[in-house]
């Protein structure tokens, strides 16, 4: 441990950059769920579930990096009967986004559970630190 | 500051070329006064840093507060360390000037 920089130091980086993610991942989950009944957006077409892509340098300890927001282009939009609904088609189907609130619930208990655990991690090294000093005395 | 000089050498952990060690004799110093400058210098650093995020984020310059707590942890971590490397370099020498001479 050096003087000037503590060790864990590197360690709070990467924690930090943990929560940033899962905070971030959070508020995708968010809007997901907000607008899970929204039926057009400016291209005309239903709202598309966003997911976050995060990445790393793989040989270097230097935390998660958000790379970037995607829409979810695979899962289908849902099918709805409304025929009163103004985007109603002629049938009187209305499609709706692919937001599915179960699977939005389960992955918002990840985040924050996985958020957690970046704090956790980020408790523990400030606990170590104070450990290894405790040798000083 | 002087006062101090003679004990430079029993701060082991003091990350230091060996070749500065042996030219710094009794007397001669600067050494570990300039190494404790730069450390406090650096904690000092990082404490304006915990300052400067805090009051950024109460004024409501930014939004985000894991910058804060980044630099908070940051700051107490190595205050903590400098606190205690402190206590021991005044205990080495308390421990000295009680020496019988």
């Amino acid at each position: 441990m050096s003087l000037g920089r503590v060790n864990s130091i590197g360690s709070v980086d990467i924690a930090i950059s943990g929560l940033r993610a899962e905070s971030r991942r959070m508020d995708i989950i968010a809007n997901n769920i907000a607008n899970a009944q929204t039926s057009r957006t400016e291209t005309g077409q239903p709202y598309r579930r966003k997911e976050l892509v995060v990445s790393t340098d793989d040989d270097l300890l230097a935390g998660v990096r958000i790379e970037d927001v995607v829409s979810d282009k695979d899962s289908p939009f849902r099918h709805v009967l409304m025929p009163g609904h103004p985007d109603a088609d002629d049938q009187g189907y209305v499609e709706m986004p692919n937001v599915s609130l179960p699977r939005e619930m389960i992955d918002m208990v990840t985040a924050s559970r996985a958020y957690q655990a970046n704090a956790a991690i980020l408790k523990r090294y400030q606990r170590n630190v104070d450990v290894t000093l405790e040798l000083l005395r | 500051m002087a006062a101090i000089n003679p004990i430079s050498g029993g701060v082991g952990h003091v990350p230091r070329p060996t070749a500065d060690l042996q030219k710094s004799g009794p007397g001669e110093g600067g050494n570990f006064s300039k190494t404790l400058m730069d450390v406090v210098n650096g904690v000092d650093d990082k404490q304006q840093a915990s300052h400067t995020a805090m009051q950024d984020l109460l004024t409501g310059k930014t939004q985000d507060v894991l910058p804060v707590v980044m630099a908070v942890a940051k700051a107490d971590m190595s205050f903590k360390l400098l606190i205690g490397v402190r206590n021991k370099v005044i205990e080495a020498y308390k421990q000295t000037m009680n020496m019988q001479v």
